[in-house]
C-alpha cells in the first residue's frame, strides 16, 4: 500500500512580534548633587506620598537644584509627549512612581 | 500579493489542521479555521488594501497591526470576506488614542470590547439586531465579535496571563458584536447621533463589562428608573474611586451603553436625547452611600445623604442603541458599563470603508 502524502500548506501567522526600535539611553549621572529632578506621578494611590518621601531623601542627601512635578491625568495613559519633552529639557534625571 | 510571516505546515485532514493551530497557540480555546495564505489573501483582496498597510500601533508593546494580521485573525474566527471591512474599521477604532487599548486590554478589571455596527452594512451582512441580541445563532455577530478578540490576543499580544491581566474575565470576551435595529424605531441611530450620515456604515467599539439585563413592564419613566438603578449599583466599574480615573473626581467618570428592545411606540414621546437627559442625573449615589461601602473614606456626616455623586460625566456619555426583539412584552434593556473611566478609555466610532467594485 502506498504511503499517504501529507498535504503541505502555508499559513499566515496571525501574531505579531515586538518591533526592535532603536533606543538611545541618556548619559548616566555620576553625581546627583544639586541636579534638577523630574517626577512623574501616575495618579494612583500612594504615588504622591512615595515621591514626596523620595524627594525629601534626595534633598537631604544630595541637594536638589529644582523639582518639576507632573501628575498624569490617568494612570492608564502615557504621559503626553509635550510633558516628556519638557522634562527632558528641564531635568537632569526623572523618577516615575507607580502607585497602588 | 506578498503576504509576509508565513509558516509551512502539513496535515492529513481538517482535524489535524485545527489541532495544528492549537499547537501554534493561535486560538481562543475554540477550534479555528486555519489561516491559509489563499484564504487570507481572499480577504485582503476583498478589502482592496495592501497587506502591509499599518492600521495602527500599540507603542507600549512595540506592535504594529497590519491589514494582513487582521485578515488572518478574521479567517480564523470563521468570518466571510465581506465582514473584513468591519474588522479593519474596528481595529482602527481600537487603536485610536481615545480608546487607549493598552488600558482595557491589560486591566485586571477584565474589559470585553463591545462592537456595535450601524448603517447599511449591518443589514447587508445580516448582523443581528433583534431577538437573542447578545446570544448565539448568527454567524456575522459570532465571528466578527470573535475576530475582535483574536486580533487582541494574537496581533495586539493581549494574551491571558501575559499582558491581559484579567482577574475573572468576561464571557463577552469570546464574542460581543451587535447591530442597531435602525428600521423599526423613530430614534436616530447611534452613528447619526455621533456625527455620521445615516447612509454611512460605521463601527463603534466600547471597552466594557457584560450586559446586565433588566425588564420593566410599566412606562418609559419606570423603565428608565430601573435602568438608572442598575447603573448605580454598588460594586460596579463605575461605583469605585480607584485611581485610574481623574483623581479630582470622587468616583470614576465612565460611559454606558443602554440597549433598548420593545416596540418603538412605547417611546413615542421620547427621543434618545430625552432618554439621556432623564437618565444622567439619576445615575449615581449619595456620599453617605459611597462612604457606607467604603468607596469614599471618612465618617458619614449629616449632610452626606443630600450630596449626590454622579457616575457618568455628561448625558452624551450614555450611548443608546435600539436593539433586541421588538415584540417582547415588557421592555427589555441591557445596561452595559464601561470598564474604565472615560479619561482612560472612551467609545470610538469609525467609518467603514466599503470597497468599490472595479
Amino acid at each position: 500500500m502506498a504511503l499517504a502524502t501529507r498535504q503541505q500548506y502555508l499559513l499566515v501567522d496571525p501574531t505579531t512580534q515586538p518591533l526592535n526600535t532603536m533606543f538611545h539611553a541618556a548619559p548616566r549621572l555620576h553625581d546627583l548633587t544639586n541636579k534638577r529632578l523630574g517626577l512623574i506621578d501616575d495618579s494612583k494611590e500612594n504615588a504622591q506620598e512615595l515621591l514626596e518621601e523620595l524627594t525629601a531623601v534626595l534633598r537631604q542627601r544630595f541637594g536638589i537644584a529644582n523639582v518639576v512635578y507632573h501628575r498624569k491625568p490617568s494612570a492608564s495613559k502615557p504621559a503626553a509627549p509635550e510633558v516628556i519633552q519638557e522634562l527632558a529639557q528641564t531635568c537632569d534625571y526623572v523618577i516615575v512612581a507607580i502607585g497602588s | 500579493m506578498q503576504v509576509k510571516d508565513v509558516r509551512h505546515v502539513e496535515w492529513d485532514d481538517v482535524v489535524e489542521a485545527i489541532e495544528k493551530c492549537y499547537e501554534l497557540g493561535w486560538t481562543d480555546g475554540l477550534p479555528v479555521v486555519p489561516p491559509t495564505v489563499a484564504r487570507v489573501e481572499a480577504f485582503i483582496e476583498y478589502g482592496r488594501r495592501a497587506p502591509d498597510e499599518v492600521l495602527g500601533t500599540l507603542p507600549e508593546r512595540r506592535r504594529a497591526i497590519t491589514v494582513a494580521k487582521v485578515a488572518a485573525n478574521a479567517v480564523m474566527a470563521g468570518c466571510k470576506p465581506e465582514y473584513f471591512p468591519v474588522l479593519l474599521a474596528a481595529t482602527e477604532a481600537m487603536l485610536d488614542p481615545a480608546f487607549n487599548l493598552i488600558g482595557p486590554s491589560s486591566s485586571q478589571g477584565s474589559a470585553a470590547v463591545l462592537t456595535m455596527v450601524n448603517g447599511p452594512i449591518a443589514r447587508e451582512l445580516q448582523i443581528n439586531c433583534r431577538n437573542n441580541l447578545f446570544g448565539p445563532g448568527h454567524r456575522a455577530n459570532a465571528t466578527i465579535g470573535r475576530a475582535i478578540r483574536l486580533i487582541l490576543m494574537n496581533a495586539c499580544a493581549s494574551i491571558p496571563g501575559l499582558f491581559d491581566r484579567s482577574i475573572i474575565g468576561e464571557s463577552a470576551k469570546y464574542s460581543y458584536c451587535i447591530a442597531e435595529n435602525e428600521t423599526e424605531t423613530h430614534w436616530l441611530p447611534l452613528h447619526v447621533e455621533r456625527g455620521f450620515d445615516r447612509e454611512q456604515s460605521t463601527v463603534t467599539v466600547f471597552a466594557c463589562w457584560s450586559p446586565r439585563q433588566l425588564r420593566c413592564d410599566a412606562d418609559p419613566r419606570a423603565t428608565l428608573d430601573c435602568a438608572a438603578d442598575v447603573a448605580s449599583t454598588f460594586g460596579t466599574s463605575l461605583c469605585t474611586s480607584d485611581s485610574v480615573g481623574d483623581t479630582s473626581q470622587l468616583v470614576r467618570q465612565g460611559q454606558m451603553v443602554l440597549t433598548v428592545a420593545g416596540a418603538s411606540t412605547f417611546w413615542r414621546d421620547w427621543s434618545k436625547q430625552d432618554v439621556r437627559a432623564y437618565l444622567h442625573p439619576r445615575i449615581g449615589r449619595s456620599v453617605a452611600d459611597l462612604k457606607r461601602v467604603k468607596v469614599l473614606s471618612g465618617a458619614i456626616t449629616p449632610d452626606d445623604a443630600q450630596h449626590r455623586v454622579l457616575f457618568v460625566p455628561e448625558p452624551d456619555d450614555i450611548l443608546i442603541v435600539s436593539a433586541g426583539g421588538p415584540e417582547g412584552t415588557g421592555y427589555r434593556c441591557a445596561v452595559i458599563l464601561s470598564e474604565l473611566p472615560k479619561v482612560a478609555s472612551a467609545a470610538v466610532t469609525k467609518a467603514i470603508t466599503i470597497p468599490s467594485i472595479s
